[in-house]
Parts: C-alpha cells; sequence; structure tokens
C-alpha cells in the first residue's frame, strides 16, 4: 500500500481501484433511464466462491455475492 | 425350495415323456425330434441384450447431441464478448508490457479451468501449462503458488501440489460473465495475496477447433518500478509526464490492478470460450461415434435375427419335405 504523499480518500480506506472503480460504475448505471438500466443493472450481478489452503488442507468455501 | 425344485424337475420329465415315447414308436422320425429338441435354446439367440444396448447408445446420442447444440448456442454470445474484451487489455500491455521472463521472489500462478467437464483437453493444458511455469520459476529463496479458478483444475492439481495451493475459486460461470464479478475476484485476489507477479495460464480461443495455451504476467507495482528504473523493456515508462498530484508510485499501483482484473476478464471470457469451443467438439465427435456403434449394433441384431429366420425356414421346408416325400 502507498503512504506516502497526499494518498487518495478511497485508498486510505483499504480500497483497491477496482473497489473504487465498481462503486463509480454503478453508481453511473444508476443514473440511466428506465429501459438501459435494468438491462445495466444485469451486469453488475456477482457470485463466486472463494476457498483459501493452508499446507495442503483446504478451508471451508466462503460464497461471494451482489445481486441487484 | 428343494421341493420345487424337485416339482419342476418332474414336469420337466413329464414334458419330455411324451417324446420319449414317440421316439421308441416312431424311429424314422426320431433324428428330426431330438435335434429340435436339443437346439431349442441354441436356435433362437435372445436380443433382448443387444437391443436394450441400442435403446441405450440412441439415448447417449440424443443427450451428446443436446449438449453440442446447447454449447453451440452459448458460444455464439460469449465469442463476440471475447472478441470485444480483447480492446481492454492491448493498451496495457503496450505501456506496462507483458514480461514473462521477469525473475522476482514471489510468483503467484492463476490457472484458469472450468467448473465442468466434458470438453476435451483444456483443463490438462492449462494445468500442464501451469506446472511447468512453476518448475521454471523454483528455486532457492522463491516461492511459487496456485490461485486456481475451476473445479477441474484443482481436482488436477490436488494429486501432486496440494502444499503450493492458495486459493480456490469456483461457480463463477453460474451467472453469464460480467465485468463487475470479474472485478471484485481481481479485488479479492490482490487483498489477500502477496505476490510480485501474477502469471495467468488460460486456453486462448483460437477458433472452435483451436486453443492456444497462454501466459499473461502482471507485475506487482514495485516491480514495474523496480524494471522501469533499471531500463529495458519498461522503459518508456519514464517518459511520460504525471499530472495531478499523485505520485508514479501511486499511478503504477492503480494502473496494474486495473490492469489485472482486465486482464482477469479477458483470460476468464477466453477460456469459456475456449471450453465452449471445445465441448461442441467432444460431443460432435461423441455422437458421432455413437452412430457408428448403433449401426454395428444394428446390422449385428438383423444378423441375428435374419439367421433365426432362415433356420425356421429351413426347417419347416426340410419337415415338410420330408412328409411329403
Amino acid at each position: 500500500m502507498a503512504s506516502t504523499g497526499a494518498v487518495t480518500f478511497w485508498r486510505s480506506a483499504g480500497m483497491t481501484y477496482n473497489a473504487y472503480s465498481n462503486i463509480c460504475a454503478a453508481i453511473v448505471r444508476n443514473c440511466l433511464k428506465e429501459p438501459y438500466k435494468s438491462e445495466a443493472v444485469t451486469r453488475e450481478t456477482v457470485h463466486f466462491t472463494t476457498t483459501n489452503w493452508e499446507n495442503g488442507i483446504q478451508g471451508k468455501p466462503v460464497t461471494h455475492e451482489i445481486f441487484k | 425350495m428343494a421341493m420345487a425344485a424337485m416339482r419342476r424337475e418332474g414336469r420337466r420329465l413329464m414334458v419330455i415323456s411324451p417324446t420319449v415315447s414317440l421316439n421308441s414308436t416312431n424311429a424314422v422320425r426320431s433324428p428330426l425330434v431330438s435335434q429340435e429338441l436339443s437346439l431349442q435354446g441354441t436356435r433362437s439367440i435372445s436380443t433382448q441384450i443387444v437391443r436394450t444396448r441400442m435403446k441405450s447408445v440412441k439415448n447417449i446420442q440424443k443427450i451428446t447431441k443436446a449438449m453440442k447444440m446447447v454449447a453451440a448456442s452459448k458460444l455464439r454470445g460469449v465469442q463476440v464478448r471475447t472478441e470485444q474484451s480483447r480492446g481492454l487489455w492491448q493498451p496495457f500491455s503496450a505501456l506496462l508490457g507483458d514480461i514473462p521472463s521477469m525473475d522476482v521472489k514471489r510468483n503467484i500462478v492463476i490457472t484458469v479451468s472450468s467448473d465442468k467437464g466434458l470438453c476435451g483437453g483444456i483443463n490438462t493444458t492449462s494445468v500442464k501449462v501451469s506446472k511447468a511455469i512453476n518448475r521454471m520459476n523454483s528455486g532457492p529463496e522463491k516461492e511459487t503458488k496456485y490461485v486456481i479458478l475451476g473445479e477441474k483444475g484443482k481436482v488436477q492439481l490436488m494429486r501432486d501440489s496440494k502444499k503450493d495451493i492458495e486459493v480456490t475459486i469456483s461457480e463463477i460461470q453460474k451467472n453469464p460473465l460480467n465485468y463487475t464479478q470479474v472485478s471484485c475476484l481481481a479485488d479479492d485476489i490482490l487483498k489477500n495475496i502477496e505476490f510480485d507477479a501474477l502469471k495467468i495460464v488460460f486456453n486462448k480461443f483460437q477458433s472452435v477447433v483451436q486453443f492456444l495455451p497462454t501466459v499473461a504476467t502482471i507485475l506487482s507495482p514495485e516491480c514495474v518500478d523496480a524494471a522501469s528504473e533499471t531500463g529495458g523493456k519498461l522503459e518508456g515508462l519514464n517518459s511520460y509526464e504525471i499530472e495531478g498530484g499523485d505520485s508514479k508510485k501511486e499511478i503504477l499501483q492503480n494502473l496494474t490492478e486495473f490492469q489485472f482484473s482486465c486482464v482477469m476478464f479477458n483470460a476468464v471470457l477466453e477460456n469459456s470460450c475456449s471450453e465452449l469451443g471445445a465441448r461442441v467438439s467432444a460431443m460432435d465427435s461423441s455422437s458421432r461415434n455413437a452412430g457408428d456403434m448403433l449401426d454395428r449394433l444394428t446390422l449385428a441384431y438383423n444378423r441375428t435375427r435374419q439367421a433365426s429366420i432362415t433356420t425356421e425356414l429351413s426347417e419347416i421346408i426340410s419337415g415338410a419335405a420330408a412328409l411329403t416325400g
């Protein structure tokens, strides 16, 4: 993490550039008018499962989900 | 039980007894009759097994044909998106480069594979390439770990590289792939895993029957900075002017993060496109195989049927001839 100089506010909140740009993109999508809005919302669904491994032992799977 | 067997035995004896008496009374016809009895089982071979087999092969063919259709229709949509997504990473490799030969301490190999099988050898290919990269980058004071996308790659790498697995990710293709999802995933990797270089291994889609195993390298901002200072391929990076109050380090960090999610998005799309293409060709050949098998079985079935009919006919004719003659 860059900590020298003027760090941008979202970076100091522990966000990566991707998280920041995703939030911005969601705001822009929200500004659309109706027929386009509901179409754009389908591009925001997030679903995946991650499993951490430690020394060859599988941990518990965690599901990440954002449905809008 | 014993009584039942005795009864059955007795019935059979009863059935046989008339012929026995017939045998003794009519010496001329006896050879024919006794032959008919002994061939009772063998003359009409049961075609039941072949018929069941044919039915199951036909059903399998139906399933493989349907799977081919589904994969082909999905492929059409994904292919367009994949080709469009190529424009997303190309500017990044022009700016930050793609240097797989960069010698760094901590390498992370991201193996992109599919969740489902029946798609030829694409998962095996990406696993093999990942293992080769792992071997190439291993050495003293170096660390190489795997991040695996998809169930199939996980199952293959679990066999001998269990200790090197850091994170496995699955179910990303439950909904149609979108950028938000992939960037959340990239975010998860960025936050939880320390790296100097990320090597993404995936199958690049060429055509429905051709896939190229590809490695995309993403360096950490520190490594990019170091590489641009020392010159070489990234020397051009110093010639850019930086506007605003951000330092070069911050900009590089933002850029590499965004580059990673863009390259990941393209890699995941390319791989799913290759998966569907491989599935189309695999299912095509398997339904063709099922057709061949069905042809052979039908031939065998008809031949047996015909043979039994012929035998019966010849028996009737010879019997009639014996009666008249």
